[in-house]
């Protein structure tokens, strides 16, 4: 028999696959197109379960557990159904657990074995099947509803989903765990079945749940806020269309003024550079670096208004030589006639000249500096003067002495 | 010395008169979340008459006084009428918004606008280059251009000199509605209820005669 069934179920799977395409498009679509189909493709699938009609005139659609299939394997997040019958759940596990204590009551180990595996199946299918419900959950709020568009389907959708967590939880609430420990008894594999496994994920479960209902709530509260701030701007722009003389009442007249419009003046300007501080110093070498010289001013002048100017022969003109310059080459004249050397004073005291004598001995020193390299040759400069009485390496000039080399 | 300059730029931005909020300062925005922040920023701003005032549940602050004059009054005064001003202007910009990107929500602080995408969609639909046409020319914006781009480029910016939005790339086109957005919607909130005007529900019936 076994064998049997795992022929059909084979053979099942492989008209599943066969017919991908359709499915995923009766999937996607909801119902099969049957007029682009082969009536002989289309008998075998409803034949075999995988499409049904639900009404004589209804186009045909995915059986639900093929969709159930689908919805989990692809992580559908429009996937809301949620199976919150835990009732009929617990009173499966409960008839099965009965079958095979008095299975072992009478020594029929083959049958109490039998039972036993299909116990299990139960338990777990039933446990996964919560498990899921909560991750589909998590999955809804953690897209906020993406899957549906406007605000008000979203607020349905998050009722829709308190409503199950709310069932799923009263339905928690039905399994008694002394009733279920007195059935299970001594019996080791019962008690690890319906007593362990069964209580840790109720209770996992349950403060999941719970966790879950308050993030619905709160995203309720969001949703219902955000659609309340849509209804107050339309409801305004309405408002104020149908009273076009209406002004807003003058809310701050009151002694007491509402938090919300008592705002203060604006009244600070940037602060000034202080240049005296050193911590800023770089950073004003840098202001001050970057600062570019525009002058607007120049730019605002109007253009002058053309004027006519001649063009003619350059006048001759002088300039005429600074009359100590000149009596400096004098000087140096009168030494190269002499062939003697003489001190600069000696020979402005001789000739009379009227010069302040330091200027003139400025002069002479800067006459001599200012010679080309090649008349400097001739002359000699020889500073006369004394050491600093108190000061070492101070050599005060009294007078130079120009001599021929 | 770098706390100095974090509390230093928040108080000079509250005497600037900006919001503070998570989109325009974050630092700020979380050190006045702090109470010790708070007193020391509350106790500068006693000193000259100011205190930190919050709004939309703790998502904006901003500065206003503690104690009322005639001055003071007669700022507060001229700010409320500012703002009634702008209420209609800026609500129909908000509805804009919304119906033609689509969305549930209208703006809040932290949701962005790219222009460029908003712009393709009024120019596409004749009503809102209609809408935009009309609440352009509001005093608040002022725009006498007579094209989208011109309307629409006028009104972001003017959004962004009143601190509605802040646009934090300049080489970008894309705007970040900030928490005063969250202020103005408190602010209808509050008339509305003062004055019991009724608007939710009103705007309730509307849509559902629309949807009959």
């Amino acid at each position: 028999m076994s064998n049997n069934l795992h022929q059909s179920g084979v053979k099942l799977l492989r008209l599943l696959g066969r017919n991908a395409e359709l499915v995923m498009d009766a999937y996607l679509n909801g119902s099969v197109d049957e007029q682009n189909l082969e009536p002989a493709a289309v008998n075998k699938l409803t034949e075999s379960g995988i499409l049904w009609r639900p009404e004589p005139n209804e186009p045909l659609r995915l059986s639900r557990n093929v969709r159930a299939l689908l919805e989990d394997g692809l992580k559908d997040e429009r996937n809301r159904q949620i199976n919150a019958n835990v009732g009929s759940a617990l009173a499966t596990i409960k008839t099965i657990a009965g079958h095979y204590r008095e299975a072992r009551a009478s020594v029929d180990y083959s049958a109490a074995e039998a039972y036993l595996a299909d116990l299990s199946e139960q338990v777990y299918s039933f446990t996964e099947s919560l498990r899921y419900s909560v991750r589909v959950l998590w999955g809804r709020i953690n897209n906020e509803f993406g899957y549906v568009g406007s605000l008000s389907a979203k607020i349905r959708e998050n009722e829709l989903a308190q409503s199950q967590v709310t069932d799923l939880l009263n339905g928690l609430e039905m399994f008694e765990f002394a009733e279920l420990s007195e059935l299970a008894g001594d019996i080791r594999e019962l008690r690890r079945l319906l007593v362990t496994s069964l209580q840790e994920t109720l209770t996992n479960c349950a403060q999941e749940l719970s966790v879950v209902q308050s993030r619905l709530l709160e995203l309720l509260g969001r949703f219902r806020q955000i659609q309340g701030r849509t209804r107050l701007l339309k409801g305004w722009l309405l408002f104020t269309d149908l009273h076009p003389e209406y002004e807003v009442a003058d809310h701050v007249a009151h002694k007491q003024v509402p938090v919300l419009f008592n705002q203060a003046e604006a009244l600070l300007a940037p602060a000034a550079a202080d240049v005296n501080n050193i911590h800023h110093e770089a950073d004003l070498m840098q202001v001050v670096a970057s600062i570019r010289t525009i002058s607007r001013e120049q730019q605002a002048l109007p253009v002058a208004e053309p004027s006519v100017v001649e063009v003619g022969a350059t006048e001759e003109f002088d300039i005429p030589d600074n009359p100590l310059k000149q009596a400096v080459e004098q000087y140096f004249c009168a030494v190269i006639e002499s062939g003697q050397n003489q001190s600069a004073l000696d020979y402005l005291s001789e000739q009379g000249l009227p010069w302040d004598r330091e200027s003139w001995i400025f002069q002479v020193i800067g006459g001599f500096e200012g010679l080309s390299e090649e008349h400097k040759q001739f002359f000699a400069l020889e500073p006369l003067g004394h050491e600093h009485e108190i000061y070492d390496g101070n050599f005060i000039i009294q007078d130079v002495e120009i001599g021929l080399r | 010395m770098s706390e100095i300059i974090a509390t230093g730029e928040l108080i000079e931005r509250l005497l600037r008169g900006e919001f503070i909020c998570r989109t325009t300062f974050e630092d700020g925005w979380r050190a006045l979340k702090s109470p010790a922040t708070l007193d020391k920023v509350e106790n500068y701003l006693n000193q000259i008459n100011r205190t930190v005032a919050q709004a939309a549940e703790g998502e904006v602050f901003f500065a206003g006084y503690v104690n009322l004059g005639d001055n003071e009054r007669k700022v507060i005064s001229a700010q409320f009428r500012e703002i009634c001003q702008s209420l209609i202007p800026l609500v129909e910009w908000l509805v804009l918004v919304q119906e033609a990107s689509g969305q549930d929500a209208p703006l809040s602080q932290g949701a962005p606008v790219r222009l460029t995408e908003l712009q393709t969609r009024i120019e596409d639909t004749p009503a809102f280059r209609e809408q935009l046409a009309k609440l352009s020319q509001y005093r608040l914006f002022g725009s006498s251009a007579s094209s989208v781009d011109g309307q629409i480029k006028l009104v972001f910016k003017r959004l962004v000199d009143l601190g509605y939005l802040v646009k934090p790339n300049p080489e970008k086109q894309i705007f970040i509605a900030t928490g005063k957005l969250d202020y103005l919607y408190e602010v209808i909130r509050f008339i509305d209820e003062t004055e019991s005007l009724s608007l939710e529900a009103q705007a309730e019936t509307a849509t559902q005669r629309e949807l009959i």
